[in-house]
Order: C-alpha cells, then structure tokens, then sequence
C-alpha cells in the first residue's frame, strides 16, 4: 500500500502542472458545492431560527369582518372575540387542541418616562415567556401572584428599557414607567430577535380595558397534528366552533384572521427541502465538470505513459496491478484537491458568516461532519469512476505495441 | 534444453493474412549465448517476441525451462515474464522519472518485495554492473552504455532463466557496443542463458552460434 503510494507520488510530481490544473478544477467544483451547500444551510438555519423562537404548533385568531349574511344578520358585521371564546375551543376540540391563550393589548396607550416615551402594551400569562422563548435579561418575568393580585408591574424588551431608562442597565429593575398615566413598577428585562413588547399582567390590562370580555388575539396551542391535512383541519375546526358562538358561516373566511403558523411552517420546511435539492443538483453539476476534467487527464495521461505501461507489463506488471495504480491515482487527485476545495469552502462559508452575522436572511453558514463525509463518499466514487474508463483503456495496451511505440 | 520450439507458426491476421513464422524449430541449450540474425521483416522480432511471452503463437509448442507457453492469460503470462525472462532492448526502456536503482528494483516491486530489500538487491547488481556510483541518477543524466547496463543489471534482478535482448547495442557507438558485448560474455561465463536478437554481424560474431532466419524459416 505505501509502495503503491509512493509510485503515485512520484508520477503525479513528474507531472506537477498537468496535476495541479486537474486538480483546480476538481477544487473549484467541491469548493462551488460546499460554498452553495452551506449558504442554503445558512437560510434554512434562519429560517428554523425564526420559526423556533415563535413556536410552530401555534395558531393565531383575530376577529375579521363578516362577507356573507348568516342568521339573520347582514354581511359586513365586524366579529369580537371574547373572553368565554377560550373555554369553548378548548372544550369542543379537546383532540387536537393543547392550550389556548388570549392576548389583550393596546396599542395606544403610553409608555413614558422623563427621558423618552413609547406606546403600546401587552397583556401577557406567565406561560408567554417560553411560549415565545423571551431571554430574560435581568430581573423576572410576570408571575402568577402578579396576575392574582392585579399588580402594576411590566416587563420590558432590552432596547424600549435604554430609551426610557438610560443606559445603565443596572437600574432598569425597580424603576418606575407611566402606562396610561398610572405608575408601572419594572420586573425585569427580555431580549427577542423581533419582539418589542412591553408586557403587563393580563389581568391588568383587562382592568384597564375596563373590564370588558373583549379580547383582541386568540393563541392555540395545538397538539397531534403532523401533516398539512392536520393542520388545515384544526383550522376549520376553529372557524366552525367560533361561527357558532359568534353567529357567522362557517365558510366566511374574512370573519375570523387565522395566522396558521404550523402549516405555514410545513409550506416553508419543503421550499427549503427543495432549495437544498436544487443546491445539490447544481453543486454536483459543477463538481461533474471537474471530474470529467480528471478523467480526461487520465485519459491522457494514459496515452502518454503508454510506452512506461508497456514497460511496466514486459517486467511483470499483471493487468489487476495498472489498473490499482490508475484508478488510485485518480482518486488521489480527486480526494486530496476535494478537500482543499472543501477546506476553502469551509473557510469563505465562515468569512460569509461572519460577513452577515447581522443579517437576518442567513446564520450561520456552513456545512457540519454529514456532509463533509457524503462528499468524501461521492469524491470517492467520482474518482474511481474518472479513473476507471482510462484504465480500462490502459488494460487494452499490448506489451508488444507500446515497446514499439516510441 | 531450456528452450524447446516446435513447428511454431504465426499468422497476423488482416485483409491480407501476413503469414510470418512458418514452421520454426529450435532448441536452445541451458548456458548457451546465441544470436538470431535476420534482414527486417524476417519474422525475427516476433520470434522474439514469442520467445518473450509477448505474443502468443498460432500452433506448435513452445517449452521454456520445462513449462509449455500456451494460452495463457495476462496474468500467468505476466508472471512468467516476470520470474523467467530478463529483457533488454535497444531503447534501454527505463522509466524516465526514476533513478537508477528504482528502475533495476522495479520488477521486484511486481513481485511484492518491500522496498527496503528490493533496493538492497538493486544495489548489488548496480556493483556487479560498476554502477553503484549512479545508482541516484535518473536516466537521463546516464550515457547510452550506462542505460544499457541499468537495463541489463534490471534483467538480472529477478535471477530469469534466461535473458532475451532485442538489439542491445542498436543505440550504442561501437565503443559501447563492445562494453555491453563482454557484459554479455561474461554473464554467460557465469552461467546465464543469453538469446540477443540483431542484425548486426559484429555482434553476431561474439556468440557461440549464429541462428539465421529468414522468410519465417530457419536457414541455418
């Protein structure tokens, strides 16, 4: 094995350019595959990462507006969930149906300090923290006493805290906000990719709704649906359970907005899956270019060492053993310019990454150990294939011929 | 007899079937130092090449060292070649990207030999040849006497039962002719079977027995 290695190290050094040019274009296909493959992997990293940070087993309800008459009323009657509207779901689709949560928010309302103001609060259940995988930052989220005793607390997202609080971060816990001219205690601090809300207790903002039943989001949390059919069904569940409570039809799809982020989810999980389909395809097609190019330097290589062949088989060469040395030359040539190109690869993937760490399309590009081995495996067979139809060619040469030919 | 051939013909096929040995009968006696003279086209390298396992023949029998040539595939014919047969040619046919002693180690390599030993053996009959000063010279740093007598020592290292040489001293001046002649001369002291192919009567000269060919036929 060493002596087969050593014989090929010395033809491929008697050859350095015509190796070295074969060799580019072996690494410039790998390096084109690699590069593509984890781009694409950096979109899907992104694409999961926002998808993760929201939960995909979640459908948001808002009320709509009617667009057919039912029961007697006329079309264009605008639908207001309430409070009663979450016991029911949960009660007449206990199937597919985990939790359901409602939000109650104002958008209008003020947030001041003496340094800056904001507007818009949320009303929010202890459970919104994991439900939206918030990152505390200091302080605690809104707690179930806080919620029993209708406290005047909130929580802040990191960057609403330094415009109303200053920089020391600190100091943040313990201040004081104004929400609709009553005095806020702040609990504590989050980070969120895209979230920026200022959250109070739910029962509070319901008091400073005055009360009323209305809310303005219904968020279902569902559970045991796996296929886009699981998933288009629950929602009509939705729509038939809520029709009857609010006297709409249950095919009137403006009454109610449904944001179905779990087959929206689906949706995205297949174009992705037919992006890196296509990535590879393309990448593979590239690195078709850079194998024909070895075996056509095999091919030629073959015919100018055809007299050295000839040799070779006059002192005792068996077929089996040109056949070994050209097929592992090939793969040789292969092998070791794929890895530099996937080195290379490797190494602009994580100068794109760092490039675009800000950017919300891609993160973290790159390719992990999987692909780097069903690349050495498809190196590999790419090969021994470049190697195989020029040695075969080798075989054809009689002793006798390639002595003459000089 | 370590070499026995009986009415061997050969026939290239073609749009004209060129009948090219036509009947050969010849023996050659273990020790012996022959040459087969014959103008071009006498069929004397095909005869070479038959009695190198190079190329097969159409009927007869050929016996080398007691074992029958006869269909064999590549891979019996290689190894026979390779255990049997020392060759050396006119172009001396070394690899040009490998030293002197690789090229004489080299049918030791076909052979399994780690390299180790193969050089070793190599070494030895680079000495035997008064080469042992160029064993690190590639062949294109070597005169055409030196290239044949790395040839020639490459023949010796797998101890053949004989040596076949196709115009050894068709590349050489014939000061360096005469160097490889007494090479020859000498291994055949030594004991060596020695069949040089040429049509050089100088070289012809220097043999025990003169075989002619021509037309496909032994004439003398």
């Amino acid at each position: 094995m060493f002596d087969l290695l050593h014989e090929i190290s010395q033809t491929l050094r008697c050859n350095k350019l015509r190796t070295i040019l074969t060799g580019i274009a072996v690494s410039w296909g790998i390096f084109m595959l690699i590069v593509l493959l984890g781009m694409s992997r950096g979109v899907s990293n992104s694409f999961n990462d926002s998808f993760m940070s929201t939960g995909t087993d979640q459908i948001m309800v808002h009320g709509g507006m009617t667009s057919k008459p039912h029961a007697g009323y006329k079309e264009g009657r605008r639908i207001k969930l309430k409070d009663p509207d979450v016991d029911k779901l949960m009660k007449e689709n206990p199937d597919h149906i985990a939790m359901v949560s409602s939000t109650l928010s104002n958008d209008s309302a003020v947030i001041s300090t003496s340094r800056d103001y904001t507007s818009g609060y949320t009303g929010a259940t202890p459970d919104e923290l994991a439900g939206n995988n918030l990152e505390m930052r200091s302080g605690r989220f809104i707690n179930n006493a806080d919620l029993r005793e209708v406290r005047k607390v909130a929580v802040l997202p990191v960057k609403v805290a330094r415009a109303l609080l200053g920089p020391d971060s600190t100091a943040y816990v313990g201040s004081r906000v104004d929400i609709s001219g009553l005095s806020f205690l702040v609990i504590g601090t989050y980070h969120h990719d895209f979230r920026e809300n200022v959250f109070i207790p739910f029962t509070t903002a319901k008091k400073l709704n005055g009360d009323s039943p209305d809310i303005n989001q219904l968020k279902v949390t569902i559970k045991n649906v796996s296929t886009q059919t699981d998933g288009d069904n629950v929602e009509q569940d939705i729509r038939q359970t809520l029709s009857t409570s609010h006297d709409f039809a249950p095919d009137d799809r403006s009454a109610l907005w449904i944001w179905n982020r779990f087959t929206q989810f689906l949706s995205m999980s297949s174009v992705m899956g037919i992006m890196d389909m296509m990535v590879w395809i393309i990448g593979l097609l590239t690195m078709i270019s850079g194998i024909v190019g070895v075996s056509n330097i095999m091919f030629v290589s073959v015919r100018e060492r055809t007299h050295e062949i000839g040799i070779r088989r006059a002192i005792g060469a068996k077929p089996r053993s040109i056949l070994t040395q050209i097929i592992a030359e090939s793969i040789i040539i292969t092998a070791l310019f794929g890895y530099i190109g996937i080195f290379l690869g490797e190494v602009v993937c994580g100068i794109l990454g760092y490039v675009f760490r800000d950017a919300e399309a891609i993160s973290n590009p790159g390719v992990d150990i999987s692909i780097a081995i069903q690349v050495t495996v498809v190196l590999i067979i790419a090969g021994s294939l470049a190697g195989l139809f020029p040695a075969l060619k080798a075989l054809k040469i009689k002793p006798v011929e390639a002595l003459r030919d000089e | 007899m370590i070499i026995e051939l009986k009415d061997i013909n050969k026939t290239y096929p073609g749009a004209v079937p060129l009948h090219v040995l036509k009947g050969i009968n010849l023996g050659i006696e273990k020790g012996e130092l022959v040459s087969i003279m014959g103008a071009s086209g006498s069929g004397k390298s095909t005869l070479l090449n038959i009695l190198g396992i190079l190329d097969n023949y159409d009927t007869g029998e050929y016996h080398l060292d007691g074992v029958l040539i006869r269909d064999l595939n590549e891979n019996q014919a290689a190894e026979l070649r390779n255990k049997m047969i020392g060759f050396v040619f006119q172009s001396f046919n070394l690899i040009s990207y490998k030293n002197a002693v690789e090229n004489v180690a080299l049918p030791l390599f076909y052979q399994g030999v780690s390299r180790k030993k193969r050089n070793a053996l190599a070494m030895e009959q680079l000495e035997r040849m008064g080469l042992a000063d160029r064993a690190h010279h590639l062949p294109g740093e070597l005169s055409g006497g030196q290239k044949q007598r790395v040839a020639i020592a490459r023949s010796l290292i797998t101890q053949p039962s004989i040596i076949l040489a196709d115009e050894p001293t068709g590349a050489l001046d014939s000061k360096t002719s005469k160097e490889v002649m007494s090479v020859f001369r000498q291994l055949n002291d030594e004991g060596m079977t020695i069949v040089i192919v040429t049509h050089d009567p100088g070289v012809g000269e220097q043999t025990n027995r003169i075989i002619r060919i021509s037309d496909g036929l032994i004439v003398s």
